[in-house]
């Protein structure tokens, strides 16, 4: 479990340092591949837990990850690639790691932590997750980055309840599957109406 | 019940798909007539719980009223914007009344999330409908932002769960019955943590500031009947579901950050900003979606006082609210249609060009306003008696203000857009004309079709 925990960690890390959007594909792939492998080996093998891993398996690695490739193939090398990420990204990469460590010291004493490495992983995955939102400019890393929270969700959620009720991972599943679909087709749409994939662009509106 | 409620949604799917696979011309009526007798069998069914006062049962005929009106106004808005795909339009529109109506009906906080999220991206996906540059804008930071708050909320709501996870009752651990028996168990400080997450995270669904940043650009892209929906019911629909789990898990009255303390600061925050921002509008559905910050603002200092007396007036106040700024939202998107502009200094002199919108407008406006005896206006004033009660000077002081403002602002817009430019001519810029056109047909930016 810790392993898959890792994998996903790397995952999330490999998600915010690659520019190139199909290795990115790759790294969430690879998260969905680690979640699936995880949800078999914290329960006891039921029919429940069989349909959570072939739909974190269908979902995880190949519906959300081959749409989204679908999409990048089809358009230019140049919309393929994201900007370099800027670099006051990585000290704050650095001091959310480290409030990960924070807050697992904070929580400790409660017992609510069933397994601290696997928290550290789950937690600090969301933290890149959401760094990457505000650091990273192509919509599809946007996409990629709220699919990578998702995922530390899950590692997160087996570190401190071993295992969520099947009604929530199924609800957690299916809305991640609807909202990447929609995000999805959006960004063919920004694409398509706006020449590029730059999430800079979508400044015409000033909240 | 419960049945009619998934029912409703359901039919109105399948004829929107009958429509257009029959090309049936006067689908859009068939819906209204359909969802209007969900409305009367709702009515018919509730009643006497509803004048019992069963505020559920008030949210339910709320949504299902403004479901209605929605509806209808459909009706209107298609024949304006004829390049909406019709179909699609009510298969969104019919997901995002469902998820409405299963945020009221959850007993479990996980049932409150889930909807809450398909609410989002039913809804999103409605504003991308619109179909020009702006909307598509507006709903990407819409479905981005409130998805990263959502998720903030579930780790809270994971929280709550690992905390009475040795109840081992599955999901029935969220039922907000289960959480206000065993609230103890979790300890103080996953409670505070919990707190924190899910009133700032489900905040940031309802536009409480400083979380508000996609409400004005999603309620003003919205297509208008479905603005009246997210800013009439949705908002404060999300409200309630915190002041659910808020009333569920209270924390020790000492502890710095706890829900009602939150609320109290978001509303502060959001009645200030709502307030001030309506004296620098200049696109009439902006300031309708400014107003509605102040006004969840309001609702969420309600709340968060949390007696009876200031719960009842939030609680009025989102049902005024309500139908208030829904009739206001469709009457904004027509007026729009008609001068070929959102901007408020071309909407002008429509008390001689449309008087009968001009007399709907104004008193929509003025109900806003809080000009007695519109509905607003009473449950303000028992907002302020409740607040006097609690020897909240503060409060009373900063929402005086507010109010005060507000009331200068939106009386000025009305006046203005009453009297105002007679001379005007109708001439949309291309700017204008995107921002109140389907893409497709007529938005012309830089030079490219949008």
């Amino acid at each position: 479990m810790a392993i898959a925990g890792f994998l996903v960690f790397a995952g999330a890390v490999g998600l915010l340092w690659s520019r190139n959007m199909v290795y990115g594909l790759l790294f969430l792939a690879m998260e969905g591949m680690a979640l699936t492998i995880m949800v078999g080996s914290t329960e006891r093998l039921s029919w429940a837990v069989a349909a959570i891993m072939a739909a974190t398996l269908a979902i995880k690695v190949g519906l959300i990850p081959g749409s989204m490739y679908r999409v990048v193939s089809r358009w230019p090398t140049e919309f393929r690639q994201d900007q370099p990420l800027p670099f006051w990204a990585y000290p704050v990469a650095a001091g959310l790691l480290l409030a990960v460590g924070h807050v697992i010291q904070l929580l400790t004493p409660t017992g609510i932590i069933l397994h601290r490495t696997l928290f550290f992983y789950g937690l600090a995955s969301i933290h890149l997750g959401l760094l990457m939102i505000v650091s990273r400019r192509h919509v599809l890393s946007q996409v990629a980055a709220l699919v990578g929270i998702e995922n530390g969700l899950v590692v997160l959620a087996a570190s401190v309840a071993g295992a969520l009720p099947t009604f929530m991972e199924f609800g957690m599943l299916v809305d991640l599957l609807v909202a990447a679909a929609i995000l999805v087709w959006m960004s063919h749409r920004i694409h398509h109406q706006f020449k590029t994939t730059d999430v800079v662009a979508l400044r015409r509106l000033r909240g | 019940m419960d049945m009619q409620y998934g029912l409703g949604p359901l039919i109105v799917i399948v004829l929107a798909l009958l429509g257009v696979s029959l090309q049936i011309r006067k689908i859009s009526l068939v819906i209204a007539l359909w969802v209007s007798m969900v409305l009367v069998a709702t009515f018919v069914d509730m009643y006497a719980s509803v004048f019992q006062g069963d505020w559920q049962d008030i949210l339910l005929l709320v949504v299902t009223v403004l479901a209605t009106t929605s509806a209808w106004d459909s009706i209107w808005f298609l024949r304006e914007h004829e390049d909406i795909r019709v179909g699609r339009y009510y298969v969104w529109w019919a997901l995002f009344w469902g998820a409405l109506a299963a945020i009221v009906l959850a007993e479990n906080l996980m049932v409150s999330w889930v909807a809450i999220e398909f609410s989002t991206l039913a809804s999103g996906a409605l504003v991308v409908e619109m179909g020009n540059r702006r909307a598509l804008e507006a709903a990407w930071k819409y479905i981005v932002i409130a998805s990263v708050g959502l998720a903030l909320a579930l780790i809270g709501i994971i929280f709550v769960y690992a905390g009475l996870r040795f109840q081992g009752l599955g999901w029935n651990t969220l039922a907000y019955s289960n959480l206000a028996r065993h609230y103890h168990a979790i300890a103080p400080i996953v409670r505070g943590v919990a707190t924190i997450l899910i009133v700032s995270g489900i905040g940031t669904k309802v536009g409480l500031v400083p979380f508000h940043t996609w409400l004005p650009d999603a309620h003003s892209e919205a297509p208008s009947p479905v603005s009246g929906l997210l800013s009439g019911a949705l908002l404060g629909l999300c409200l309630v579901t915190i002041e659910r789990f808020v009333a569920a898990v209270p924390q020790p009255s000492t502890a710095l950050l706890s829900g009602p303390h939150l609320l109290i600061f978001y509303g502060v925050l959001s009645i200030t900003v709502g307030s001030l921002a309506l004296l620098v509008q200049r696109d009439i559905k902006r300031l309708l979606a400014y107003s509605s910050i102040e006004q969840v603002g309001i609702m969420a200092i309600g709340f968060g006082i949390g007696t009876p007396l200031a719960e009842m007036a939030a609680l009025l106040q989102l049902v005024f609210h309500a139908a208030i700024k829904s009739t206001l939202f469709y009457l904004s998107g027509h007026l729009s249609a008609a001068y070929h502009s959102k901007r408020l200094e071309k909407i002008t002199g429509m008390a001689k060009t449309y008087p009968g919108l001009a007399i709907s407008w104004s008193l929509g406006i003025l109900a806003l306003a809080g000009v007695p005896p519109l509905g607003l206006a009473y449950s303000e004033w028992i907002m302020l008696h409740a607040m006097w009660q609690m020897h909240q000077v503060w409060l009373i002081a900063v929402l005086s203000l507010a109010l005060l403002v507000t009331f200068a602002a939106l009386t000025y817009h009305l006046l203005s857009g009453l009297w105002g430019g007679l001379n005007f001519s109708v001439s949309g810029s291309q700017e204008d004309m995107e921002a109140t056109s389907h893409g497709s047909s007529t938005a012309v930016v830089g030079g490219e079709r949008a």
